[in-house]
């Protein structure tokens, strides 16, 4: 599955990258990252973990 | 079509605002939607119908967040009462100046402050903990960002929680409240560049209209919602901190152990006493839930506090467990109206968690006082009886 990013709802609350280290981060400016964004396996349990906590919903699995 | 069950509960019923969770639970457990015809009024009461209903504002229209005509005619234009797409717009302008790096530069001060403030209080001995900390440091804070002191500063009180209260149905509460919110809604559309502190962000938010990065009267607005939003509910869920400490003391414990525990913390603070009661959506069209159909037109309540007690969604719901860290709660609403302000409100919350895990050994706590309210649930009065400082 593809993880994808809402960039003008992002605010960087940064719960994502707590539920997913691997897959994304916040960068120096505090702008989100995504560093993996196919995930498959135990990184799709960590991706769906991350759309989960976003508080605005700007993360979406998309079939890739 | 078959119709929502019913219940004669009236949900501003004093009793019930004061102590909502029993309430909740039957309501819970009679349905996911359930109307009350004493309110006009449509509940939403479990976890997932809420979730869905937040992140679906095509259903569920911002237009009516409020519970009577008045307050949502006066609502109209600002990101809380919009939908997309404009609604995308205006919670951009908005947001800019609260996100977590925008805010990353008042950390310091705000853990500076709140450590001065609790250090204080551990020394006197005994407080009461509503006006002296949960009222006083984010005021102060508040003040701050925005850039204003004096008379505002003591109206600030007042004006947040009738800004709140206004929110309600036409009860005596929100009449006796509208002239008092509408000094706040005066003083933000009359206010100017030259009242605020130089390098303030409420300055800032002027700056950027006279640049014109933002249209123009639109800073009078946005200081309006951060006043208007950001003031009760925050003042709220500090109070509930310390309350909440003093009825755990078990739970305090883990958090001076743990000081990595803190923003897990105040999650279940905030998932266990939701700050906000109840807020209002529309339903857009005839929407079926679990076999009911809530009609097109109607007044919709979530019940944000119902939700975060769904057992659900949670183990054990009504225990308060600060290693639970419960990230996904709905106390600061989901999706695109999810808190502009949680940056904020987890900035001056973590602050004071962790100066009280650093300064405080135990505290004791007696006189609860809490006062009927019609969108904020806050105490009115805490007597902290005994604190010793660590
Ligand atoms: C613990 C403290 C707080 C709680 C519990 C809280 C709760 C909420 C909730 C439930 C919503 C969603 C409303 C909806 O879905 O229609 C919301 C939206 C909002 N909050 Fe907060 N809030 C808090 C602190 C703050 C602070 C400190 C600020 C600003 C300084 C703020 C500014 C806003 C704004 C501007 C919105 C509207 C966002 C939009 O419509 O897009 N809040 N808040």
């Amino acid at each position: 599955m593809r993880i994808q990013l809402d960039r003008p709802r992002c605010e960087g609350h940064g719960l994502c990258e707590e539920a997913a280290p691997r897959l994304m981060h916040l960068d120096d400016d505090g702008e989100l990252v995504i560093d993996v964004p196919d995930a498959e396996g135990a990184d799709l349990d960590a991706a769906k973990a991350a759309v989960r906590v976003c508080p605005v919903a700007a993360l979406r699995l998309a079939a890739a | 079509m078959t119709a929502p069950t019913e219940s004669g509960i009236d949900i501003w019923a004093d009793d019930v605002l004061v102590d909502p969770y029993p309430t909740y639970a039957s309501l819970r457990e009679q349905a996911a939607v359930v109307h009350l015809p004493k309110n006009e009024l449509y509940v939403l009461t479990r976890y997932d119908v809420i979730r869905d209903a937040l992140g679906d504002p095509e259903t569920f229209s911002s237009t009516s967040i409020g519970f009577n005509p008045m307050v949502n005619e006066a609502l109209q234009g600002t990101s809380l009462a919009s939908d997309p797409p404009i609604h995308t717009q205006l919670r951009a302008t908005l947001s800019q100046n609260l996100t977590p790096r925008a805010l990353r530069g008042l950390k310091v001060v705000i853990d500076e402050k709140a450590d001065q403030l609790v250090a204080e209080l551990a020394a006197s001995g005994s407080f009461e903990a509503i006006d002296s900390l949960a009222r006083a440091f984010p005021i102060e804070i508040v003040a701050d960002l925005i850039g204003f002191s004096g008379h505002v500063k003591d109206n600030m009180l007042r004006w947040g929680q009738a800004a709140m209260q206004v929110i309600g149905p036409l009860n005596q509460r929100t009449q006796e409240s509208f002239p008092i919110a509408g000094e706040l809604y005066g003083w933000c559309s009359s206010v100017t560049a030259d009242d605020l502190t130089p390098g303030s962000i409420g300055r800032g938010i002027f700056d950027a209209e006279t640049r014109g990065d933002i249209p123009q009267g639109s800073a009078g607005h946005i200081i309006h919602q951060y006043l208007g939003a950001g003031v009760d509910t925050t003042i709220a869920s500090i109070g509930n901190i310390i309350a909440l400490f003093g009825h755990h003391p078990g739970q305090f414990g883990l958090v001076r152990e743990n000081p990595e525990l803190v923003p897990a913390a105040f999650a279940e603070v905030l998932r266990y006493w939701a700050p906000v009661h109840i807020w209002g959506r529309r339903a857009t069209r005839d929407v079926e839930i679990d076999g009911a159909t809530i009609p097109a037109g109607a007044q919709v309540g979530i019940l944000f506090g119902a939700g975060n007690r769904d057992p659900r969604h949670y183990e054990n719901p009504d225990t308060f467990d600060v290693m639970r860290n419960p990230v996904d709660h709905l106390s600061f609403g989901y999706g695109p109206h999810g808190c502009a302000g949680q940056g904020l409100a987890k900035l001056e919350a973590h602050a004071i968690i962790e100066a009280l895990a650093r300064r405080v050994k135990t505290l004791t706590i007696s006189d609860e006082v809490r006062e009927p309210s019609n969108i904020t649930r806050s105490l009115e009065l805490l007597q902290v009886t005994k604190v010793v400082a660590a």
